[in-house]
């Protein structure tokens, strides 16, 4: 159990450069496998590192497709060319866009706006403006009709008092006299 | 504008940039690089070195076509680990989905990793005990001591956890050292251990 402890230990060791703990060098030194595990994991990189290229060597030297790239890349330019562009330059793209936008709200509501009153109708509105403004008498009629309420009620009350007095001065043979003018409204 | 300098001398990073810039005899530079190191690094997930070179092609031409979308930030090795990782499981799926179930021949290459693997078989280095592993420990040993790669940037490539990542090295290790040091070799370094200095500390 210790000795799988150690040894993990010993890799965090290679791998992370972090320290054995005590423990684990105390039981490394009584404990010959995992001395032996440890020189073996310091020795692996030059190892590795001296029998790379005769490894490497002994893999085919198979040539690469060039002319499939070159045709791909080919292909790729012509088709990437607008793409591109817009994807480059995306703020000029967007103003364009909005300017397109708002260039056609404004020929949408230029063109597409009712069209004006024809001469006819213009002739027939000024005809009847003139009506209008030539006839102050009846507009004149039209207020007085349109009195206040409570000067009508004042003027009913008026004259029924008016009438009531000359009732009262032909039964009782006397006279009544205002003492004052009436207040206007 | 692409610098005219010598090209053999140049980063990885270098020439991804200046093929990102639009430079073709970069991205060949590159293909150039890597072609051998793809190829044994997908060969033993594949079942045969004809699969693997299509798969070697098909990864270029991904990347060839998706150049412009590289990050220079990055490792290009990442970059190009991970888009054949993913190029692989895609070409499994779908084998797997044209035939119902892997053919035989296939699924004996898969789970045998030491046939066909590009090599003598009796060659016996390393690399070759590395490869009769397994596919999933043979990978993160390549990326990590053929590739020189960081257990951050293995983690990405191979889209799994960096804990993962160091599982798979553990065990690896462990399975190496059985086939690289059997018992009496063992019993050998056990006993002159006792006696040398331990590299711990």
């Amino acid at each position: 159990m210790l000795c799988k402890l150690t040894r993990w230990l010993i890799s965090r060791q290679v791998d992370l450069g972090k320290a054995v703990p005590r423990f684990a060098l105390r039981h490394a030194a009584r404990c010959g496998a995992c001395r032996a595990y440890a020189r073996f994991a310091a020795s692996l990189p030059s190892r590795f590192a001296g029998e790379r290229a005769a490894f490497l060597a002994a893999a085919p030297n198979f040539p690469l497709n060039e002319a499939k790239r070159a045709e791909d890349g080919a292909v790729r330019g012509k088709r990437e060319i607008l793409p591109r562009r817009l994807a480059l330059r995306p703020f000029p793209a967007a103003a364009a866009a909005v300017l397109i936008v708002a260039g056609v709200l404004v020929l949408s509501q230029v063109v597409l706006r009712e069209a004006g009153p024809s001469p006819q109708d213009e002739a027939a509105a000024l005809a009847a403006l003139k009506t209008v403004t030539a006839a102050p008498e009846e507009f004149q009629g039209m207020v007085a009709e349109a009195e206040s309420p409570l000067a009508k009620e004042r003027r009913i009350l008026e004259r029924s008092v008016a009438s009531a007095v000359e009732y009262l001065q032909t039964r009782l043979n006397i006279k009544f006299e205002r003492k004052h003018e009436p207040k206007t409204l | 504008m692409v610098d005219p300098g010598p090209i053999a001398t140049k980063t990885d990073e270098e020439l991804a940039r200046e093929a990102r810039a639009g430079s073709r005899r970069s991205f060949e530079e590159l293909a150039h690089r890597y072609k051998r190191r793809l190829f044994v690094y997908l060969r033993p997930r594949l079942g045969s070195d004809q699969d693997a070179e299509d798969m070697v092609q098909e990864t270029f031409l991904k990347l060839f076509r998706n150049i412009r979308s590289y990050d220079p930030a990055f490792q290009f090795s990442t970059w190009l680990y991970t888009s054949a990782n993913r190029l692989a499981i895609s070409s499994y799926r779908k084998k797997r989905v044209a035939s119902g179930r892997l053919d035989v021949e296939a699924a004996g290459a898969l789970a045998d990793p030491e046939a066909g693997a590009g090599g003598e078989a009796g060659s016996a280095g390393i690399w070759d005990a590395a490869r009769a592993l397994g596919r999933n420990q043979y990978r993160v040993l390549w990326l990590r001591y053929g590739e020189d790669m960081a257990i951050e940037d293995i983690a990405v490539s191979l889209g799994k956890s960096r804990l993962a990542v160091r599982l798979l090295l553990h065990r690896a290790r462990k399975g190496l050292m059985k086939r690289v040091c059997p018992a009496p070799a063992m019993a050998t370094a056990t006993e002159t251990a006792a006696v040398k200095e331990t590299p711990l500390g």
